[in-house]
């Protein structure tokens, strides 16, 4: 395994002065940028780890595999390819939104390479179930899907900085006002298919690792009673409940955040 | 809709806000509207008072509301602001398509700060993006069904070119099946006048022999003649599949066709004119002498036939160069050549005669007037010859005949008519008659004694060598050559190897053969071709015996 392959596909990007290894993995949205207010604040004690998943950011777009990212496994074994590449062990993993699933797929495959993970609004299912709060209606889902289905260009101009449309104009990518989210809209729809239509409710209780869920208040995305059925469901976990409110505390409350985790690490 | 006219600023600047042609919305920091003008509750048809204290993402449609917490809240946070989001706001009925400009106002920690929200009405510019993406699609679809059209017609031209082909390659078959037709009905007809002939004769000498009259000269003159015919017959036909040996020899055509003045006046009668102009200085040409006359001979009764009221005739000698593209037109070897070119001023041909002049049995004449041999007679003694054969015709005009020679390095050799009008010569030499056919050996076992040679006679190579063994001064080695087990060639190798004197003559009905490559007898072989008569025979004979003895010193 060719760690400088790895580096270049997954944009991984090494910081801190610790030498337990921190691992930050963004979800359905943004790239590492996410970590930005965060991040930091672990580069006294932890290596600090960031990449990009495939289709994100400034990852190589040509190792999208459509048929690998159709399920949460695909990115598990991404975070574990990540892992052994740069040789991390006893791994501290903070995984935002549907990162934090694929941090217990990754961490139920490989316990041996995690110590803790942090999950950031998680969430085993977002569609509801009988007797199981997801957050949406199986309509609401159909609805969101088909609409990047349509692949409407407002969404594409918006959100695809042009990743794929001039890989040999990189600088026009960086000039585009909305920089912070490169997604490319293909990428985008099918991992918004992959996310909101997985179920890894009977994955929770398979895992070991000791686990921080971060759950916020008035989460759309991930409502309290989702945070409230992980913690039930995955043993070994504690529950943090955060003022803030929104999808991504990491952006909208870094403090509350940091603190969250220092406290339980 | 009109508004009262303002009386200071801050109603001024409050009508700006209100008014303004986009929808303004402040956010407190977690998205919750603050305040909304009226231009915005004016578009959703609601009092925008209503708004306040809701999230702004609620206001969306599902996917809206997904992606601005996934996507654009972040953003926000990140950069502090967000612009031209293609969002959708929810209405009771429908969408309202909007785009959306987000940007922070004051520190994130100032209780003061709040996020400005510009809505653009973007309902026209939705339209436009979906025809332009239809478009799109449809010139893709275009691309993709002009790709396939393409396709198509490709395979339509394979398809009309095999089928072309095809039915081109069938008409040739039909050609070549009604051209073997002709030949094979025309050969029959000729042939069946000429055994007619031999056999109406025959049956008369019979008749007449069984009552004890002798009186049959005639008849046997007539059979003879049916059977002369058949032999030339079989000879043009031979001479058109290029299977007559030809003997080339360096020839002077001025010489040869000089002396053919008498022949030719002869044939045509008193009222055609004959004319030869004879280029001075002309090159020697590689021909067969005597084919060379029957072709000139061929072509002038040709130019006769076509001035049945009379005309003339020019015969025409010169010397020409074909350079590379008439000899690439005209499928021959370029060079020099002698040029021998027949005029007359008949009747000309049109094109569709013209294209199929040189095919065999192809006439224009009558019936029993021409066999439709004479000028396929003519392009395969040119062809054989490495020379080629060119016809100018115009209807009412008269018809051109050039007959390219290739030009030969080195003395002429002597024009004689070697078939002098002489009784046949004899002789008392010992002679081997070795062929298998009992008929044509007794035959010539028959004529040579009828000569006055001593006769020997073989059935095959084998009992041939033994006779040789039992026999001394065996002077010729009169041989078949084509026969079962050991073939005339052989039989005559071995045998010079014990008598290095002996003189040979081969014989043969095929030219396929051992003595004749390509059509052209080896060098120094002596050659007889079936069927023979008696006195060409006696003549071949007499001339092989002389002729040895001449280049026999002493």
């Amino acid at each position: 395994m060719n760690r400088e392959d790895v580096g270049r596909r997954f944009n991984v990007n090494i910081s801190g002065r610790g030498s337990a290894p921190m691992l930050f993995a963004h979800g359905f949205g943004c790239d590492q940028n996410m970590w930005r207010y965060v991040a930091p604040a672990f580069e006294d004690d932890f290596k600090v780890v960031m990449f990009d998943h495939v289709g994100a950011g400034a990852s190589d777009l040509s190792a999208y595999d459509p048929a690998k990212y159709s399920s949460l496994d695909g990115y598990a074994d991404d975070v574990l390819e990540i892992c052994r590449a740069f040789e991390l062990g006893n791994v501290v993993f903070v995984g935002h939104s549907v990162s934090a699933m694929i941090g217990i797929l990754a961490a139920i495959k490989a316990p041996e390479v995690f110590s803790n993970l942090i999950l950031v609004g998680p969430s085993p299912r977002y569609i509801n179930d009988e007797n199981y709060v997801g957050g949406f209606s199986e309509p609401q889902i159909t609805e969101l899907l088909d609409f990047l289905d349509s692949n409407h260009m407002g969404w594409s101009e918006a959100m695809a900085p042009v990743i794929m449309g001039n890989p040999d104009r990189p600088e026009l990518g960086q000039e585009l006002t909305n920089s912070f989210c490169r997604t490319d809209p293909n990428v985008a729809r099918r991992f918004a298919r992959t996310t909101f239509l997985s179920d890894n409710r009977e994955d929770l209780d398979r895992l070991n690792t000791p686990s921080l869920i971060l759950q916020c208040s008035e989460d759309i995305i991930a409502p309290i009673e989702v945070g409230r059925y992980v913690h039930e469901h995955l043993p070994n976990s504690t529950l943090a409940i955060l003022e803030a409110t929104g999808h991504c505390p990491n952006l909208s409350a870094p403090e509350e955040t940091i603190a969250a985790i220092k406290a339980y690490l | 809709m009109p508004s009262p006219p303002s009386t200071g600023v801050e109603e001024d600047l409050e009508d700006l806000f209100e008014n303004a042609p986009c929808g303004y919305l402040s956010l407190g920091a977690d998205a919750r509207i603050r305040r909304c003008n009226q231009t915005f509750g004016r578009w959703l048809g609601v009092d925008p008072q209503t708004f306040v204290g809701k999230r702004f993402p609620d206001l969306l449609t599902i996917a809206g509301r997904i992606y601005f917490e996934t996507h654009f809240a972040p953003l926000l946070k990140m950069q502090g602001f967000f612009d031209e989001v293609a969002l959708d706001i929810e209405t009771e009925t429908d969408a309202l398509p909007v785009l959306v400009n987000a940007v922070q106002r004051g520190s994130v920690d100032d209780a003061r700060a709040f996020i400005r929200v510009t809505v653009f009405k973007a309902t026209d510019r939705r339209r436009y993006e979906r025809q332009l993406l239809e478009a799109r699609r449809q010139a893709d679809g275009a691309s993709a069904e002009l790709a396939r059209l393409n396709q198509a017609l490709e395979q339509r031209v394979t398809d009309e070119v095999t089928s072309r082909m095809q039915a081109e390659e069938a008409l040739r078959q039909a050609q070549k099946m009604e051209a073997i037709g002709q030949l094979t009905g025309g050969i029959a007809h000729d042939f069946n006048n000429m055994l007619a002939g031999v056999i109406g004769a025959l049956n008369l000498i019979q008749k007449r022999l069984s009552r004890g009259d002798l009186d049959v000269d005639k008849f046997i003159e007539g059979a003879l003649d049916s059977a002369y015919r058949a032999a030339g017959l079989t000879q043009r036909l031979l001479q058109f599949s290029r299977q007559t040996p030809l003997e080339p020899v360096a020839l002077d055509v001025n010489k040869l066709t000089s002396g053919m003045s008498d022949l030719l006046s002869r044939t045509l009668g008193e009222t055609i004119r004959v004319e030869t102009v004879l280029a001075a200085g002309l090159w020697n040409a590689k021909a067969d002498p005597s084919q060379l006359e029957n072709v000139i001979l061929n072509l002038a009764v040709n130019a006769r036939d076509a001035m049945p009221g009379g005309g003339s005739l020019t015969i025409e000698t010169s010397n020409a160069y074909v350079d590379e593209r008439y000899a690439r037109d005209n499928q021959m070897a370029e060079g020099q050549y002698v040029l021998v070119a027949v005029t007359d001023t008949g009747q000309g041909m049109p094109a569709e005669v013209l294209t199929r002049v040189f095919d065999p049995f192809f006439t224009t004449k009558p019936v029993g007037k021409g066999t439709g041999l004479g000028m396929s007679q003519v392009y395969g003694f040119a062809k054989q010859s490495g020379g080629h054969v060119k016809i100018y015709s115009e209807v009412g005009v008269g018809t051109t005949v050039k007959l390219y020679l290739p030009r030969q390095i080195g003395a002429a050799a002597a024009v004689g008519r070697p078939r002098a009008e002489l009784a046949p010569l004899g002789g008392t030499e010992k002679i081997l008659v070795v062929e298998d056919d009992e008929r044509v050996r007794t035959f010539a076992v028959e004529a040579l004694r009828e000569l006055g040679y001593t006769v020997l006679e073989a059935a095959d190579g084998k009992s041939a060598c033994e006779v040789m063994l039992a026999n001394t001064k065996i002077a010729l080695l009169f041989t078949d050559v084509v026969m079962p087990g050991m073939t005339g060639r052989e039989l005559a190798d071995r045998a010079v190897q014990s008598d290095p004197d002996l003189k040979l003559l081969f014989s043969t009905g095929y030219t396929r053969n051992a003595i004749v490559h390509n059509g052209v007898l080896d060098a120094g072989i002596n050659f007889l071709q079936k069927p023979y008569s008696l006195h060409d025979l006696a003549r071949k004979i007499r001339g092989v015996l002389d002729e040895s003895e001449l280049s026999t010193p002493g």
